[in-house]
């Protein structure tokens, strides 16, 4: 199953809308469809860490070296950082925003040459960490440098975990929201993302 | 705000209109009525319209007018020589009329205000309830979802024969997020307990302990 990520010439930063139970499954459609684009996708992730998605991502054949890892969460559950984990940057604490918008400026400058592309791997768990109103400037801090780069951004976030002030904001900082598990109006089309 | 504030000037702008032309009604009956038909029997009931509007508007400012009538009837009385008990019982029933209706007004208008203050404090008190819900099932049930599945996850790499050092990093990771979701659990109750004076301190304890 594709993502539907065809408008991202035109549109340039996506809210995705997925069920937790799919949440999974989605990221690893959208790494794919991003690397097969010819993308070097920054991933932020704040719920799983680099080293298993590197092994989840490599057992699905995404090539690992268009991929860059910013993990906000290794270093803070477990306590230590893994050596000899290349292209990737940890970050102490998903709620150390400071070092996290350090790393991800850099992170985007370092590819800059690539065609970077975000992925923030999510929303929902960075609420765990953080106050709604801190993601939301957050974000809005994120997209505006996205924007400065000229370069794509995908904020994934589980859908009805965001109350409709928090999504309303998160809206108006992207182009497009597209909620990956809405039914498909199309016939047999189950399971197609659909724009939200 | 601005257009509420330009309401209340129209109104009190009309109200002082109603009330100069009733003063000058009264003063004229006073003359005509009064002064030349000589008689001082029935038009004075007319004083009590603005009497009892000047009262509901203004509250104990009435008083004034109705201070400003009880002179001018008896110095027409003086003029006109029929100064009597009858003269001193209409003034004194001007004034106290004008008084009762006066504190009648202005208490009602008082539990009214009363009233609103209560209802916007509700509204107030509604409100953060809202947020705090709002906040709480944010930050609490979306990321208990999201920890279920990741533990679901788990349970199927499991089956899959999973290394054990990743499922170990797993299961750190899961601590991790299960601590600081009883964390802003804590602070969230704080954030209630600090607020509300009416939990008994022995429940705020228990709240953010």
């Amino acid at each position: 199953m594709p993502v539907d990520l065809s408008r991202l010439g035109q549109d340039k930063l996506f809210l995705v809308l997925s069920t937790a139970e799919k949440l999974r499954q989605n990221n690893i459609q959208i790494i794919k469809t991003l690397t097969d684009g010819g993308y070097k996708v920054v991933v932020i992730t704040t719920n799983r860490p680099s080293g298993i998605l590197k092994k989840i991502y490599a057992a699905e054949g995404i090539e690992l070296s268009k991929v860059f890892f910013i993990d906000a969460i290794t270093k803070y559950a477990i306590g230590r950082v893994p050596e000899g984990e290349p292209d990737t940057v940890f970050v102490n604490s998903p709620s150390n925003l400071t070092d996290l918008g350090i790393a991800i400026t850099s992170a985007l400058n370092a590819t800059s040459g690539n065609k970077p592309c975000l992925l923030f791997d999510s929303i929902s768990t960075m609420l765990i960490y953080i106050p709604s109103i801190a993601i939301s400037k957050f974000i809005h801090f994120v997209a505006s440098k996205l924007r400065l780069l000229d370069a794509p951004g995908i904020f994934v976030a589980v859908e009805k975990g965001i109350d409709p002030l928090l999504l309303t904001q998160l809206t108006t900082y992207v182009d497009d929201v597209i909620d990956m598990d809405a039914p498909s109006p199309v016939p047999g089309g189950d399971g197609e993302p659909q724009k939200a | 705000m601005d257009q509420k504030q330009g309401g209340v000037d129209t109104a009190g702008g009309h109200r002082a209109w109603i009330l100069a032309a009733l003063a000058l009604v009264c003063i004229g009956l006073e003359i005509v009525v009064h002064l030349f038909f000589r008689t001082a029997i029935g038009y004075t009931h007319i004083f009590y319209i603005l009497l009892v509007l000047s009262a509901l508007w203004y509250y104990r400012k009435a008083l004034l007018v109705a201070g400003g009538l009880v002179c001018a009837m008896v110095a027409t009385s003086l003029v006109v020589g029929d100064l009597s008990w009858a003269t001193a019982i209409r003034a004194a029933m001007f004034c106290i009329i004008t008084w009762v209706v006066a504190s009648i007004s202005e208490e009602r208008d008082r539990a009214k205000a009363e009233l609103q203050v209560k209802k916007e404090e509700a509204e107030k008190r509604h409100y953060a309830l809202v947020g705090y819900l709002s906040e709480a099932t944010l930050r609490l049930k979306a990321p208990l979802e999201t920890l279920r599945e990741n533990l679901a996850s788990m349970r199927r790499q499991i089956d899959l024969g999973v290394d054990t050092e990743d499922m170990k990093t797993m299961l750190s990771v899961q601590i991790a997020h299960l601590e600081q979701i009883i964390e802003n659990f804590r602070e969230l109750n704080q954030e209630i307990v600090e607020e509300r004076d009416d939990i008994p301190q022995e429940f705020g304890e228990f709240l953010t302990r």
